[in-house]
């Protein structure tokens, strides 16, 4: 059961990272025609290769339904395929599985997977006031008859940072916490992201003090441990192993993957310091037929440096409890004997909304790829991705490998 | 009653819990079929899927399984609470609560102690939320506490409340309707003054014969705007004063209706109460919806909800 590795990233563009206010406004339709062409390019593809079309519903600009049927017609392709992914953080390596097994069952041969992740420009009449309004509760419904809702934002229970150090707090009680550890997760990365020209933290290094001396948002998450979001948006060409041997580039073959949803808010977790991609990860290997020890880098979904964390010892890289004991002992930058997230992660690269997935993606692709220009690894085959939405409520794992 | 903070909407099916907190009980859920605890509220039991459970009250007496102690509020509208001890508790019957503890000094706080329910009144309605406390200290009730008990009044006994204290602020969107304003006649001088002045000289307004047989109303009526802007002529007596602020922004209205017609010679008068009070990066927002009647007439000729920005 699973994959047999027919299928295989070809090609990927991402807008570089930028400031909301001042990176350009485009619509998504706009944002998924300009990716799709420049990750076709990259890839060596033709638009008429296409036939399939993953994409994200939620906060989609010009629709709220029937979002692939509205661009794939808007691109101008019919698809055999197409899905839409409401995943959050674990959307991108979400999209990819999908596209790669749909790829195997016959169904396509090229599937575009793209998140958008600009501003849409404002109407004439368009007020800005409703996205702060939008944006005030974080992934909250405030729907009428949504739990949270009702048993969360009464009391304050809202947005990202508090769940995530709610984890943090508990995985303390249990197993020690060393903030120094916690922050040269951020710091390795930013090293990383030295070597990465669209990081939006090139050109800032940073030191575990810094991390420390920066501001508490929420016990014991400091602000530097926190993703930044930016404006952005990527896409992703998967394809069939025999279209893949026409593309520019090595290919990335997509030769396991797992996928976990455990709960919406971390409060009802089983263990709350026991993470979905623990379940994820152990099928994405046995897939592939990899352990944790055969992996040459690790692109791990890095919301938060607790998310990195919990990520390493769930999907089997370290013993459960042995996480900031590792950290300390390894050089995680791309110069070090475990790299990870070679592009800087999230917290240093920039974290696109739903898109900043694929920075992890995009960058395992590149370093297979023998594109990752200052910063590439050498033989660099086997690659863990991780994806990670909601309060750790959501992930995915993807192992991919060069050909 | 309206807060700044969000307040729980009752659904058919968490009724009986949030009714519970009002007389200061937990009930939660379960099974009869499999035993099985549930919390939050549902229909179904998340062990077995049975559709047959049933509220049973409970003593409340759990653990803390996790906290954070918040240094940025999640939303401003939660800054009378620094640091907000966000916490999950889980009952002795295994549920988890997400809630916050009360009264606990930071430095005493640990996973795994010993809590037990405060019912915390957080309206004058009795509104109550379940929050959670060491069992060291006395819980059970805690009194609803006015904001505006403690505020200074000027000397026309309008309680002072200072546009920084959102508790205080929240507390004036009561729904309530002020006293009715001195009254005020509208006779045809000042309908044809305002006929001159807006260049609206439509007969309905301006001409008593030709109304007197072609209008429905058998007299000419004032214009809704004439109405509108009478408003100024009415002191109606807001029970507050907004201070503390640097400008004061009329920013429109949400809301213009004229319901029923103002004939000529009514005597008008108005009344206002606070309907919305909101925060945004603008600054805070008062929305006051202000109602003018014909002396006598339960119709309201005008109703306007106004809205006015301080920062």
């Amino acid at each position: 059961m699973g994959l047999s590795g027919n299928a295989a990233i070809v090609g990927a563009a991402q807008y570089k990272p930028e400031k909301y206010q001042t990176a350009p406004q485009m619509f998504h339709l706009e944002q998924v025609a300009d990716l799709a062409h420049k990750a076709l390019l990259d890839a060596g593809l033709h638009k008429d290769d296409l036939d399939g079309l993953v994409i994200n519903g939620p906060h989609f600009h010009e629709a709220s339904v029937f979002v692939p049927a509205m661009a794939a017609e808007y691109l101008g392709i019919e698809v055999n395929f197409a899905e839409v992914v409401d995943l959050g953080g674990c959307t991108a390596v979400a999209q990819i599985w999908r596209a790669a097994a749909a790829i195997e069952m016959g169904l396509c041969q090229a599937v575009l997977c793209v998140i958008p992740a600009r501003m849409a420009p404002l109407g004439p009449d368009e007020d800005p006031a409703w996205m702060a309004q939008a944006m005030r509760f974080g992934g909250h419904s405030t729907a009428y008859g949504a739990p949270e809702a009702e048993f969360d934002l009464p009391y304050g229970h809202m947005g990202q940072n508090t769940g995530y150090a709610m984890i943090a707090q508990r995985y303390a009680a249990q197993y020690g916490y060393d903030k120094s550890a916690m922050a040269k997760i951020a710091v390795d990365q930013r090293f990383n992201a030295q070597y990465h020209k669209d990081a939006i933290f090139r050109g800032k290094e940073l030191t575990v003090e810094e991390v420390l001396a920066s501001k508490l948002v929420a016990d014991p998450l400091h602000v530097l441990e926190i993703v930044m979001p930016v404006a952005g948006g990527a896409a992703v060409i998967v394809a069939s192993k025999e279209l893949a041997a026409r593309a520019k580039k090595r290919p990335a073959f997509v030769t396991g993957f797992g996928e976990r949803l455990s709960f919406k808010s971390p409060s009802y977790a089983k263990d709350m310091t026991v993470t979905p991609v623990a379940e994820a990860a152990k099928r994405a290997f046995a897939m592939a037929g990899l352990t944790p020890q055969d992996i040459h880098a690790a692109q791990i979904y890095d919301c938060y440096t607790i998310t990195v964390l919990l990520s390493l010892e769930d999907a089997g890289f370290v013993p459960k409890g042995e996480g900031q004991r590792f950290i300390k002992e390894h050089n995680l930058t791309w110069k070090g004997d475990f790299p990870l997230n070679t592009h800087g992660g999230q917290l240093s690269f920039g974290q696109a909304a739903a898109a900043g997935g694929f920075s992890q993606v995009i960058e395992a692709f590149d370093q297979i790829s023998n594109s990752a220009e200052g910063r590439q690894l050498k033989g660099c085959d086997n690659i863990f991705v991780s994806g990670t939405g909601g309060v750790m409520s959501e992930q995915g794992a993807l192992i991919l490998q060069g050909g | 009653m309206a807060t700044l903070k969000p307040m729980p909407v009752a659904t058919k099916i968490s009724a009986p819990f949030w009714q519970a907190l009002k007389e200061n009980q937990l009930k939660i859920q379960q099974c009869n079929s499999c035993d099985g605890w549930v919390f939050y509220p549902r229909n179904h039991c998340t062990h077995c899927f049975a559709h047959d459970l049933q509220w049973k009250q409970i003593s409340g007496e759990g653990v803390l399984y996790s906290y954070t102690l918040t240094r940025i509020p999640t939303m401003p509208e939660f800054s009378d609470e620094m640091p907000q001890a966000l916490a999950v508790v889980e009952l002795a019957q295994g549920v988890r609560i997400n809630t916050t503890l009360i009264d606990v000094a930071e430095q005493d706080i640990t996973i795994g102690m010993a809590v037990k329910p405060v019912f915390d009144k957080v309206s004058i309605d009795g509104e109550t939320l379940l929050r959670f406390t060491s069992t060291e200290n006395v819980g059970g009730v805690r009194d609803y506490i006015d904001p505006l008990k403690d505020l200074t009044r000027n000397d026309q006994g309008q309680v002072q409340v200072p546009v920084s204290n959102l508790t205080a602020l929240s507390a004036l969107a009561d729904n309530k309707f002020t006293d009715w304003s001195n009254q005020i006649v509208v006779d045809q001088a000042l309908i044809n003054a305002f006929a001159e002045l807006s260049g609206d000289d439509y007969w309905l307004h301006t001409d008593p014969e030709r109304a007197k047989k072609e209008s429905p109303f058998k007299t000419t009526i004032a214009h809704g705007s004439l109405v509108q802007v009478l408003q100024s002529r009415l002191t109606i007596a807001l029970p507050f004063e907004i201070i503390g602020f640097k400008t004061m922004v009329n920013y429109g209205s949400n809301r213009l209706r004229f319901p029923a017609p103002v004939p000529a010679g009514s005597t008008i008068y108005g009344r206002s109460k606070v309907q919305d009070i909101s925060v945004s990066h603008k600054g805070v927002q008062l929305t006051l919806e202000v109602h003018i009647h014909v002396v006598g007439s339960d119709k309201p000729s005008v109703i306007n909800d106004l809205v006015i920005l301080y920062r």
